[in-house]
């Protein structure tokens, strides 16, 4: 019985905290197999996680209350490109920008959110058609406005280099505060904000109730069409706090390219730090570490000099494991009890 | 010699019988009525014959053959086949494609042959007397027809024995009339038909002979030539019980007022609700008194007449505005429409609360486990601690923790939608006991619920509901299980049912 009780824990600390186990163990791999293993090296990592887990903090919440966003990579893509014209337009305004960016992220999660949680359409169907249509949007004003705004460039979005803020927001996107990358302080703070919404405010247990049981919500007085659209809407801020870390990274946006395969990306750290895509369970700061290990996994590839056209692969295998251990492990474990019985 | 002889069955689930021995023979070609209130093993009975569940004990003999472990398969290749009450019908699918659904006629390659199917099913109709198109959808079907191919269905497959479990609450009288008329004319061609119902009026028209069980016990049986609804009643219901707690309170002032109050599934209700009055509302299924309670929180707009809460007018139907005007509800399918099932106790009690002081931001995480230890200790919730899921809990003890939740709102109307549902005995007990405390402390409440036991503890009065319409109302002396019987179902003539065809209830 004891012994039972014991495993009982084990099994619950694994179920709980699976995210932190499969990251050390990549982390461990990236440490054997990286011969520039060193404390700066280590900290890019927050860097390159920086705008996916910004992405994947907001994912998370639209994936608590039960729903999914396939146009966070669009939204991306859409909201740098025209943070980088406001910057252009505004003479390198950054609050100018930044305000934009946020802003513009909001109001594009908004139209998701009305259709999703007001209409009450499929979020599977109506982010899906937003996929499409930001993007497109995005690649279209790239082509038909007046060159100027795009920095010069043919088929980039270029913040034009000489204005005035342009150095403190490149510094801002490449610099290091006490050797930690900023953007990856950004990420941190932004993990903690999150973590203690969904934990200790009325409104996060709102949102994890919607996803839990939304006719149960619904008749404890929950606003549960409110509640879903501010879930989409806190993404599309989250998306905009990520594309002016972009551009401020990047000094650009590729419509075609920024922001590509994001939503599956944050989708699966979403996954990986085990929040259940039916809504309801599971912890923010996983997203955090889910992030981390995708980053990581880039990292050992480019340590073991491989194609980096692998990378996808390898992160399609790690998550199937990981799921399936979660998935298969108490079937197994049910079938072993039951035939010993 | 009889089609169908149970014999001695007998079912415990965990220890509590709820079947301890009874018989059920059904003859060659009668319409045979198994009557009983809800929990009396009717249904429990029904199961054991058509498989669903193994029974401990006793016999069953069906068309000469001794059954033993029957499974579903079995018994419908035998030819038993169960009408449910919510219909097992594919409503994206057509008429035709639903009748041989899972025996489906297929040619070459496994192409469905779908003319065959057609012209079986047209001839299948007709030789039924329905009229029905086998290419419509069934989406577009009236339930009535839905009923009625639910029944074609089974007999496709040469059923001898139907059982129908409450077919009629959700048609109307030509539809009631039309189903009827079918079964006659297939009692007349040999098949056996096991009819559950509530509505007196339905058995003394149609049936051949009757069973009445109470308590899992069989009470009597025999020809409905020979008896009254009266007797019938009597049977079902049995003796008054032990008289309970219930002692006269004091009431306050009116704090509920309906008037003309009409609204999805009723109409033209009105009465009074005063401080710290307990009022039951009862009636068969469907009968609008569940409706009622959803329209007073909000749920459903009301459609015409007025309703006041503390004496201000409430209109539109929000949830959030009936909340802040003190009501609360406790809605019934506590699984479904109650629980947060990845959430704590603390958690699923502060959650109704918390959506009226959404303006702190912040939850004091102490403050609410106290707020949970006070009402544990109030309502006797037996957990380890606040911090167990909900899920972990039983019946009853969930059930108290969604009472903490309306307390919590400061809810002074509470609203209870069938509060016992699916909880023991013991539990039972202690809710009616909560129910009569909460009510000396100035609470008002509203208890819907079909156990008219519970209604003479707990009610100061009562109101019957028949099709939408209060049928009758009882002070808490007059509450009697058989004038509530006979109210509900219809039989009395001061009741509704004159105004039968005016309202459809679902």
């Amino acid at each position: 019985m004891k012994n039972k009780s014991k495993t009982n824990m084990i099994g619950k600390i694994w179920r709980g905290y699976s995210f932190i186990f499969v990251f050390f163990i990549i982390f461990l791999v990236y440490a054997l197999t990286s011969s520039g293993f060193t404390w700066s090296a280590t900290m890019n990592i927050f860097r390159h996680s920086a705008v996916i887990g910004i992405v994947a903090l907001g994912m998370g919440l639209v994936c608590l209350t039960g729903e999914i966003d396939l146009s966070a990579g669009s939204t991306l893509a859409f909201v740098s490109g025209f943070s980088v014209v406001i910057f252009n337009m505004t003479n390198g305004n950054i609050a100018a920008t930044l305000i934009f960016s946020l802003v513009m992220g909001a109001l594009l999660g908004l139209i998701n959110g009305i259709l999703v949680g007001v209409v009450k359409m499929p979020s599977f169907i109506v982010t899906l058609a937003t996929m499409l249509i930001y993007r497109s949007f995005a690649q279209y004003f790239c082509q038909h406005i007046s060159k100027k705004l795009i920095g010069g460039g043919s088929s980039v979005y270029k913040m034009t280099s000489g204005l005035a803020g342009y150095d403190s927001m490149y510094g801002f996107g490449n610099g290091k505060l006490a050797t930690l990358p900023i953007v990856g302080i950004v990420l941190i703070l932004f993990t903690v904000l999150f973590v203690y919404i969904t934990n200790d405010t009325k409104f996060g247990k709102k949102i994890y109730a919607v996803g839990s049981s939304e006719k149960g919500a619904f008749m404890s007085g929950i606003n549960v069409r409110l509640m879903k659209m501010m879930s989409f809407v806190i993404m599309g801020v989250m998306i905009g706090a990520a594309a002016f870390l972009w551009i401020c990274m990047n000094g650009s946006s590729d419509p075609a390219t920024t922001g590509n395969s994001y939503e599956m990306y944050a989708i699966a750290a979403v996954v990986l730090g085990g929040i259940a895509m039916s809504g309801g369970k599971g912890k923010m700061i996983g997203v955090l570490f889910g992030s981390l290990s995708y980053t990581v996994i880039d990292k050992i590839i480019i340590a073991l000099k491989m194609d980096s056209l692998i990378n996808n692969a390898i992160k399609g295998i790690i998550l199937i494991l990981v799921i399936l251990i979660q998935v298969a492990g108490p079937q197994i474990k049910e079938k072993f009890m039951t035939s010993k019985e | 010699m009889a089609l169908l002889e149970m014999k001695g069955i007998r079912k415990s689930f965990s220890g509590v019988p709820v079947l301890k021995g009874v018989d059920l023979t059904v003859e060659k070609g009668e319409i045979h009525a198994l009557l009983g209130e809800n929990g009396a093993g009717k249904s429990t009975l029904m199961n054991v014959l058509t498989g669903t569940i193994p029974c401990d004990g006793g016999s069953i003999r069906f068309d000469g053959q001794d059954l033993k472990n029957i499974t579903v398969r079995k018994s419908e290749q035998l030819g038993i086949a169960f009408v449910h009450q919510e219909l097992n019908l594919f409503n994206d699918l057509r008429v035709f494609e639903n009748v041989f659904i899972n025996r489906e006629i297929t040619g070459a390659f496994g192409k469905l042959n779908k003319k065959e199917m057609i012209r079986q099913s047209e001839e299948l109709f007709e030789r039924l007397g329905i009229k029905m198109d086998p290419k419509a959808m069934v989406s577009d079907l009236r339930t009535g027809d839905k009923q009625l191919l639910e029944i074609s269905k089974a007999l496709l497959t040469g059923a001898k024995l139907l059982i129908l479990d409450e077919p009629t609450t959700s048609l109307n009288n030509d539809e009631v009339e039309h189903l009827f008329g079918m079964v006659k004319d297939l009692k007349n061609k040999g098949i056996s038909f096991i009819f559950i119902s509530h509505k007196m009026p339905e058995i003394f028209a149609y049936c051949d002979s009757y069973t009445v069980f109470r308590n899992g016990e069989l009470i009597g049986s025999g020809k409905i030539a020979d008896t009254t609804p009266p007797e019938v009643t009597k049977l079902m219901v049995g003796h008054a019980e032990e008289a309970g707690s219930y002692e006269k309170r004091k009431t306050g002032d009116t704090v509920l007022k309906l008037e003309n109050l009409s609204g999805k599934g009723f109409k033209n209700i009105s009465f009074e609700v005063k401080k710290g009055e307990i009022i039951g509302l009862t009636g068969l299924q469907g009968c609008g008194s569940s409706e009622l309670l959803q329209c007073l929180f909000g749920i459903t707009a009301p459609i015409e007449g007025t309703l006041e809460i503390n004496g201000k007018p409430v209109k539109s139907g929000s949830v959030h505005k009936a909340m802040k005007a003190g009501v609360g509800l406790l809605p019934a399918n506590r699984k479904e429409t109650s629980v947060i099932p990845d959430m704590s106790l603390v958690e699923n009690m502060y959650l109704a609360e918390q959506t009226l002081s959404a303006g702190k931001f912040h939850i004091n995480k102490k403050a609410e486990t106290e707020k949970y230890n006070r009402y544990q200790k109030q309502l006797n919730i037996k957990a380890e601690s606040g911090n167990s899921p909900i899920v972990s809990l039983s019946g009853g003890n969930q059930q108290k923790v969604f009472i903490a939740r309306w307390l919590n709102t400061d809810a002074n109307i509470l609203l209870f939608d069938n509060p016992t549902q699916g909880i023991d005995v013991g539990a039972k007990e202690e809710i009616y006991k909560l129910i009569l405390s909460l009510a000396n402390e100035g609470k008002t409440v509203l208890v819907n619920t079909l156990e008219i036991p519970e209604l003479q503890k707990v009610a100061d009065k009562c109101l019957i509901f028949y099709e939408g319409q209060i049928a009758g109302t009882l002070s808490h002396e007059e509450i009697e299980e058989h004038t509530v019987m006979m109210m509900s179902t219809g039989l009395t003539e001061t009741g509704a049912k004159k105004n039968d065809n005016e309202v459809t209830v679902k």
